[in-house]
């Protein structure tokens, strides 16, 4: 994928990079990544199509229609090609996605709606859902596969909450996964319902903050579960991601309850870890456990609270 | 061999030296002769041209209308009187925003053509009374001529005094 800088991006539209920063403010387009250095990256297709709506355009606004409509066909082309059942022609679409944006925008902004499209249409237990959603899940494993080694000492343990391979949560937990391997940490899934010899597992591992993903199993077996996890390798940061929950209080921004959307959850993640964050840390505030603090936690839905109290 | 045809069409009706001004803030461009499309004051509007005689003030509000009756551009003052952002305009119809002050039909069509023959060109400026579509008691002078580059009707709306 071929990225722009924002002084080349300008020159490629023909206006200033003030020009360019403003409409990312007021139209979010376009939108650009960021590079180690936190400088904008512009892709280059992104730029291509908007300097083409320029040239017909009446205003930005339409101009801006126009591109982001060129870029979005690539979504109907997966979503025509999931539906024609045609996997040379699914992974074709999404090799064309990558040729205009990074991995993580290709997943969140082609992959993932095609996939809610297909859901929206058929039903998520249908057929053609079930046969989507397993060429999606190994797709982003197959990604995850070809991922460099971790580049970091840490490791993620997730626990899996999610109903299957037929859960619309779990392919976002693939993308969690994906996304958080490529950020160069280790990541470790284990399903919440198996908790026999995971004492033998996280002494291999050692992880260093723990995300409980998926809503599809009960409060009460998660808590066991995390109180297991808790016990075998001690007090860990624990979030929360597609639980069902929003805590007001610790909204996402505090680093409890993750974003939805992967890949700035895969960040939070390692931010949080990068922070130190731990259940009894007073300055963060950001976790709590069973027995600490019950005057704050009153207000707390009793639900969170016992899915957190590992 | 087809046979060469001779067509009939209207001429381009005469009209003031053509100005540039900002698709969005009105304003003319700093730099008249630079080629920059957008513009450098307020980075949201396309420069856009049009007869000196119809060109905006910048206190005026206007739209710019394609030959499909779609909004394709809206005036920052435009979007404080009609109560709409210009992305959530755009690719929409110039009479969800805009209709003839008088109810009758006739009226009605008598404004599609003079929006589709502004945008396509052919007509000079014509001036008529129009409301806010879905208020009523407010009327408003809208002279409606050609903008380009692109070929596109200019609505610009002024108070009635």
């Amino acid at each position: 994928m071929r990225t722009l800088k924002t002084s080349e991006a300008a020159a490629l539209l023909n206006v200033s990079p003030n020009t360019l920063r403003a409409w990312e403010r007021r139209f979010g387009y376009p939108k650009p990544m960021r590079s180690p250095g936190k400088h904008r990256l512009y892709t280059h297709g992104e730029v291509a199509s908007l300097r083409d709506a320029l040239n017909d355009g009446l205003s930005i606004s339409s101009a801006i229609s126009r591109a982001r409509e060129s870029v979005r066909a690539d979504t109907h082309v997966l979503t025509g090609a999931l539906a024609a059942y045609d996997l040379a022609r699914a992974d074709q679409a999404m090799e064309a996605a990558l040729a205009l944006r990074s991995l993580e925008r290709a997943v969140e902004e082609i992959m993932l709606p095609s996939l809610d499209e297909v859901a929206d249409k058929h039903g998520a237990d249908s057929a053609p859902w079930a046969f989507a959603a397993s060429w999606a899940s190994e797709w982003l494993q197959r990604a995850r596969r070809l991922t460099p080694a971790p580049i970091r000492q840490d490791c993620v343990l997730i626990g899996d909450a999610t109903s299957g391979s037929g859960d619309a949560q779990s392919l976002r937990l693939r993308a969690l996964e994906l996304f958080t391997t490529r950020a160069g940490a280790r990541v470790l899934t284990l399903p919440v319902r198996r908790m026999g010899g995971l004492q033998g597992v996280l002494d291999a591992h050692g992880p260093d903050a723990v995300v409980l993903a998926g809503d599809a199993v009960s409060d009460d077996e998660v808590a066991r579960w995390a109180w297991a996890v808790r016990s075998a390798a001690g007090v860990l940061p624990v979030l929360l991601y597609h639980r069902g929950v929003r805590d007001e209080r610790h909204s996402a921004a505090a680093g409890r309850t993750l974003d939805d959307q992967p890949s700035v959850a895969g960040p939070q993640v390692l931010h949080a870890i990068e922070l130190g964050m731990r259940p009894d840390d007073a300055s963060g505030g950001q976790f709590i456990t069973a027995g600490e603090d019950r005057s704050a936690s009153q207000k707390v839905p009793q639900r969170q609270l016992r899915t957190v109290s590992a | 061999m087809p046979r060469p045809l001779l067509r009939a069409v209207p001429s381009v009706p005469p009209g003031g030296p053509a100005v540039q001004f900002c698709g969005h803030c009105g304003r003319t461009p700093t730099h008249p002769e630079s080629s920059a499309r957008v513009c450098e004051r307020c980075h949201m509007g396309v420069v856009l041209s049009a007869s000196s005689d119809l060109v905006p003030g910048t206190a005026e509000p206007f739209l710019v209308v394609d030959r499909g009756l779609c909004v394709g551009a809206l005036s920052r003052s435009a979007e404080r009187l009609l109560g709409v952002i210009e992305p959530d305009a755009v690719n929409r119809q110039v009479t969800d925003f805009l209709v003839p002050a008088d109810v009758e039909r006739s009226a009605q069509d008598n404004l599609h053509a003079i929006l589709v023959s502004a945008a396509g060109g052919y007509a000079p400026i014509e001036r008529t009374v129009v409301r806010p579509a879905g208020e009523f008691g407010v009327f408003l002078e809208a002279r409606v001529g050609r903008c380009g580059p692109s070929p596109a009707a200019l609505v610009v709306l002024s108070a009635i005094d």
